[in-house]
């Protein structure tokens, strides 16, 4: 079962390159490109894909904008993994608090690339742990909500919680809490479904945003 | 406890340095500070004033023939006696002095010759001084009158069970008089110390100005860098990291020649205006480089490109295999340079997008002046690309153009032409227009 994704960048040439790169794995199809944000909104709804991959600066909606849109269409899919020239920090913390699923740069290797884009798309672990954690930390607690926004948590799942927000993968946490991987992402799933986020990352934003992990 | 420790333990003159410092940095804040800078007030007014006698003793000097060299030496010594006040009046006060314009900074022996003299710092140190002089007078003055009226009170009045409360309470009345005279006096100091020991609020202002604008320039720098050669590059290495996969045999894999030329002419295309663009923006930081020399002072204008560069502009792109012509109307010479840098980076935005886009049809690029308005146009013929794609294309340049157009109250189009090209036009008002 291939992924389907969804190609988007203003550049035809970052496009054409990464369709060739991304084709060359048995294990993804692209089913489409779009050279804006707002193209990138009619392909997904025409092409489903699973995973988006999404330039943040485009003409004609930013890839910030139709990231906020395509989960508000629907919060369960497609993924969204930002692709970023630089780091620049500013523009992918926004990102990632619209709903994207983690970031990858341009200039990464072809098969840290592809690993993003499987990482995405299962879900179980954040894609560049250390650096998402890091700019999470960093950009979140200045728009802190206050603790109050985060519902009461058992033990076990602010236990997960934490370990989740530390960048760990499913397989690391149960090792860390020596629980079998089903117990740990039933746990996970339970974090996810009290704190209403679609994804590892926004558990990790929440966290942080409520204070319940500090920088 | 180790035999180590001994070793390490620093000398006698450095444990007292070590200790003073302890004792200043504990007296910063509040009254122990001001208290010894009172005290200090007293070798310090003695020092000034043998300054100011040095100083008069050399002018008389001069006069009498004996040199210039004398003088200057003194004014460099009462320079050099500023800096050390103003770190006294950083440390005893927690007055935050600025430093002015450093004379040794300057290049040259003349330079700095000149800038001692003809500084405004040079003559504030000198009036500094006289405050010095004064307020070690009054602290002389204060102390000394304070002592006496204490010393009479204590043992030159009559004391008995009567008067012992009032003169008891008229004592405590003359230290505290004292003090408050002494306090007064170190609060004057911190007043003025960063008047005249400091940089002058115009200065400061120049000062301000001109590292905004750095700074201005040097954000508008990175942004070029990041549109133009991080844009390049970036698309230039998937391009690369395709083709070499399209050329590696794997398992069922066909190998795509094809796609291998045509992204090794795109990777050429590319480098060659990432190149130009860092040319241009070398010669821009080697300019403010020269600029800095000068002490900082008259920092070289940023050299931002103009209308008188697109020739250059346009000769590179026909290098590249760009049929493309340049056509100016009306008189542009005296078009704002903002105006011209926003009107070159439009060409180059319509033609760099033209190659990457449509490959090589013929582009014209206009640039028309008419009263108030100036157009400027990049338009080609229907592309000859294989994998053309026209619609709105470009983008982050172009995103950025319109966000700087709307800056500057123009208007900016971007949209196949009825022939099956391209075109790109901007209208700018040059009324009102940095």
């Amino acid at each position: 079962m291939s992924l389907r994704l969804l190609l988007v960048d203003d550049d035809v040439l970052v496009r054409s390159g990464l369709r060739v790169i991304l084709e060359s794995e048995p294990d993804l199809t692209v089913v489409g490109d779009a050279g804006t944000g707002r193209e990138a909104l009619d392909a997904a709804a025409r092409t489903d894909p699973d995973v988006v991959l999404m330039d943040v600066r485009m003409p004609d909606m930013d890839g910030i904008a139709a990231t906020a849109e395509l989960v508000a269409r629907d919060p369960r899919r497609p993924r969204v993994l930002v692709l970023t020239t630089f780091e620049d920090d500013d523009y992918l913390f926004r990102s990632l608090q619209a709903g994207a699923s983690g970031f990858a740069l341009k200039r990464s290797d072809p098969d840290e690339l592809v690993d993003a884009i499987r990482v995405v798309a299962r879900g179980t672990s954040l894609v560049l742990p250390d650096l998402t954690r890091r700019l999470i930390a960093s950009h979140a607690p200045s728009r802190a909500r206050g603790a109050a926004a985060l519902p009461e948590l058992t033990g076990r799942e602010a236990d997960v919680l934490r370990l989740v927000a530390g960048g760990l993968s499913n397989a690391e946490i149960a090792g860390r809490m020596h629980l079998s991987r089903e117990t740990v992402k039933t746990h996970v799933s339970g974090v996810l479904l009290k704190l209403g986020a679609r994804d590892r990352t926004q558990a990790v934003i929440a966290a942080y945003e409520s204070g319940f992990m500090t920088a | 406890m180790h035999p180590t420790t001994s070793a390490r333990t620093p000398g006698p003159a450095a444990e007292v340095v070590t200790r003073l410092r302890a004792l200043l940095a504990a007296a910063r804040p509040g009254w122990p500070g001001r208290a010894l800078y009172a005290l200090a007030s007293l070798p310090i007014g003695a020092l000034s004033l043998a300054l100011y006698v040095a100083l008069l003793g050399s002018v008389f000097a001069v006069i009498y023939g004996v040199g210039l060299l004398l003088v200057l030496l003194v004014l460099a010594t009462i320079r050099g006696f500023g800096g050390v006040e103003r770190q006294l009046a950083g440390i005893l006060l927690g007055v935050d002095v600025p430093v002015g314009e450093r004379v040794r900074h300057q290049p040259g022996v003349i330079r700095k010759v000149r800038r001692l003299v003809q500084s405004a710092g040079t003559w504030r140190a000198v009036g500094w001084l006289g405050a010095r002089v004064l307020m070690g007078a009054a602290t002389l003055a204060t102390l000394f009158f304070g002592g006496l009226a204490f010393a009479y009170l204590g043992w030159g009045a009559d004391w008995n069970a009567l008067t012992a409360l009032p003169l008891l309470a008229l004592m405590a009345a003359v230290v505290g008089l004292t003090l408050a005279v002494l306090d007064l006096l170190v609060r004057l100091a911190a007043t003025v110390a960063p008047r005249l020991l400091g940089t002058s609020p115009e200065q400061q202002i120049a000062a301000l100005q001109q590292s905004t604008r750095r700074l201005a320039d040097r954000t508008k720098l990175a942004r070029d860098l990041h549109d133009t050669i991080g844009h390049a590059l970036t698309a230039s290495l998937l391009q690369a990291t395709a083709a070499r996969r399209t050329l590696t045999p794997h398992d069922d894999r066909p190998l795509q020649p094809d796609f291998a030329r045509q992204a090794l002419g795109h990777i050429e295309t590319n480098t060659r205006t990432a190149l130009a663009e860092l040319d241009r923006v070398l010669t821009v930081l080697r300019a403010s480089d020269s600029g800095a020399e000068d002490g900082g002072r008259n920092p070289a204008p940023f050299a931002a490109p103009s209308l008188a560069d697109l020739d250059d502009l346009l000769a590179g792109l026909r290098d590249g295999g760009l049929p493309v012509a340049l056509v100016v109307d009306g008189e542009v010479d005296d078009v704002p340079p903002g105006v011209q840098e926003l009107a070159y980076r439009v060409v180059q935005e319509g033609t760099t997008n033209v190659l990457r886009h449509a490959g090589c049809p013929l582009t014209v690029a206009q640039v028309a002046r008419t009263g108030d308005v100036l157009v400027v146009r990049v338009c080609n013929e229907r592309a000859s690309h294989l994998d053309s794609r026209p619609g709105p294309g470009g983008g982050r340049g172009l995103a950025g153009l319109r966000e700087r157009t709307a800056a500057a109250g123009g208007t900016l189009s971007a949209e196949p032409s009825p022939s099956g090209g391209f075109e790109l036009c901007v209208t700018l008002p040059l009324s009102g227009a940095a």
